[in-house]
């Protein structure tokens, strides 16, 4: 309860950030003018193009910071990240066949949709690659994951050479690559903040297992947890939230590991509060960055996934500072 | 009354056999202490007995079901094990690390404030895990465990980093809770063990060597042998064993 006050302050001050920043600054009168019913073109530009882009990246952190925070749960590691098990080199597969192949399919559908089953296949492929050779546990998960990524970063690689030619540009793949958000029309919005409460719901259902697993993976069976099904579990919707983010952002980077740290120097390590914190800071970090750039060379707008790595990285340090000083 | 059994419990890594043909058979009303050299497999047999190492060969089983089987909210319920330390991975507080232990049992959690003042924790409750000593750490993990009032504890080296005057609690406190519930102990220090335990359990090389009570195993030229060392075994009272002392000849 006594988090809802300071949550809900964050999320509309970097709604308010995400929606004045862009090409063209707008003023918070103007904002709350705009809010209130204005039906003049720049409202409607506002409203219904800023606006909806604004709560789509707010989602997208959103699940980013959720999928960081179940990540570095399961994996008992503060360095593991969303992208960690193969998720970000299936989503690249995914999105490269889509951006690259005609398919016949509308472009956002196919992007996104192959996007999500890339990112979520090559996590099953690492649960079951772990699996089969008897190490299911998060070290024998955290090798499986590197061996997986590499492989899929080679296929990655061959698919863009055997498939690019002079019409179809490597540069959109590679801008996909580096994130970044499309404005969603009202019913994709819906859907996609349908999917993130869902994920929300789901990932709290962890918050226990992930804190006993954050004992340790003996204390925790010790506890009556059963370890390998549990992280099994969690992986599997970790990479789901994970793959819905990709498919909706791209590979937006770093906001899934700096996020869960924020959340945890803010409410402690225990996941039924850490997760809906991770969330909000991801949203709020998405937001903000989304914003930016759109704002800081206009008219070009940067890849979001290039904002997110500059401003989170000193962020990030300057935090890491303070907490590692005696 | 619930009974802790191995029956020909054998546990192999690789090619190298842990735990060989063990038969233990386990009860309410004695303080059981696990002794032997480093690698004769006292943790092992610990963590079998407690289900969470699955043995080769044999069984281990509480009230008849074999331990391995029992699902494990269920398990961790009746079985309470308590390894010599562990690592969280975040900077729990101590009243989290027994909030967690009492998550197994969901009326534990109303005990929670009593069992952190009966293990002298309550000043330490909102004190993260990298602030406080490895003998704190050790009564906050005997208080998570004990949280949930298994039928059965098992713990590794519980007293290893405590203080004298918390030691003495300690075995105080395990004696008491021995009396309604099989309590077994791996302990390194054989004068601690002797003088403690009822029941004294002595493992070479994976295999049960002596099985008695711990005046009768300390008097055993087993002991000497299997340790190397020639133990001096006397009484400050001749009339009662629980003053028997043991020391190692220099």
């Amino acid at each position: 309860m006594r988090l809802i006050l300071p949550i809900a302050a964050i999320l509309a001050l970097s709604l308010l950030f995400g929606l004045a920043a862009g090409h063209d600054w707008v003023g918070p009168a103007e904002i709350v003018r705009v809010l209130s019913g204005a039906e003049d073109l720049q409202a409607r530009l506002l409203r219904d193009w800023r606006l909806p882009r604004v709560l789509a990246a707010g989602l997208i952190g959103a699940m980013l910071g959720l999928s960081g925070a179940i990540f570095q749960g399961v994996f008992r590691n503060p360095l593991a990240e969303p992208y960690l098990l193969g998720a970000s080199g299936g989503a690249a597969i995914g999105a490269t066949v889509a951006l690259l192949v005609p398919l016949g399919l509308p472009s956002s559908l196919a992007l996104g949709g192959l996007a999500f089953l890339g990112a979520w296949a090559a996590t099953v492929l690492v649960l079951a690659v772990a699996r089969g050779s008897g190490a299911a546990d998060a070290a024998g998960l955290l090798l499986a994951g590197v061996a997986v990524a590499a492989m899929l970063g080679a296929i990655r690689s061959f698919l863009m050479l055997a498939l690019s030619d002079e019409t179809v540009s490597l540069q959109v793949v590679l801008s996909w690559t580096l994130g970044g958000i499309q404005t969603p029309d009202w019913a994709g919005l819906a859907l996609l903040t349908t999917l993130a409460a869902l994920a929300l719901g789901v990932s709290l259902s962890l918050a226990r297992g992930l804190d006993l697993l954050g004992l340790s993976e003996d204390q925790a069976r010790a506890f009556g947890l059963a370890t390998d099904r549990f992280t099994a579990r969690a992986v599997l919707i970790g990479a789901g939230v994970v793959a819905l983010a990709v498919a909706y952002g791209g590979l937006v980077a770093f906001v899934g590991l700096i996020a869960p740290h924020i959340a945890r120097w803010w409410v402690g390590p225990r996941h039924r509060a850490l997760l809906p914190v991770s969330a909000t800071t991801g949203a709020a970090l998405v937001m903000v960055c989304d914003g930016l750039a759109r704002a800081v060379l206009p008219p070009a707008e940067l890849p979001l996934g290039l904002v997110t790595a500059a401003a989170g990285g000193p962020f990030f340090l300057i935090l890491l500072r303070r907490r590692l000083r005696p | 009354m619930t009974r802790l059994t191995a029956r020909e419990l054998t546990v192999t890594a690789g090619t190298r056999r842990l735990l060989n043909s063990v038969n233990l058979d386990l009860a309410p009303g004695t303080l059981v202490g696990l002794i032997g050299p480093n690698g004769a497999g006292k943790s092992t047999l610990l963590r079998a007995l407690a289900g969470l190492t699955r043995p080769q060969a044999g069984i281990a089983t509480i009230d008849g079901q074999p331990a391995a089987d029992l699902p494990p909210q269920e398990r961790a319920r009746r079985i309470g094990y308590m390894p010599q330390t562990f690592q969280p991975a975040w900077d729990y507080s101590v009243r989290t690390v027994v909030e967690l232990g009492a998550s197994r049992v969901p009326s534990a959690g109303h005990r929670l404030d009593e069992i952190l003042r009966v293990h002298d924790l309550v000043d330490l409750a909102e004190r993260p895990w990298s602030r406080i000593s490895g003998g704190e750490r050790a009564r906050a993990l005997l208080a998570a465990t004990l949280v949930a009032e298994p039928a059965v504890l098992l713990a590794d080296e519980p007293g290893a980093s405590l203080d004298i005057g918390h030691r003495i609690d300690l075995m105080r406190r395990l004696h008491a809770y021995a009396r309604d519930q099989i309590v077994v102990l791996v302990l390194h220090d054989i004068e601690q063990a002797v003088r403690d335990c009822d029941r004294l359990v002595l493992l070479e090389r994976g295999r049960v060597v002596r099985d008695g009570p711990a005046g009768d195993v300390a008097r055993t030229s087993d002991l000497d042998r299997v340790f190397g060392v020639r133990f001096a075994c006397g009484q400050l009272d001749p009339n009662t064993d629980a003053m028997l002392m043991l020391r190692p000849e220099a």
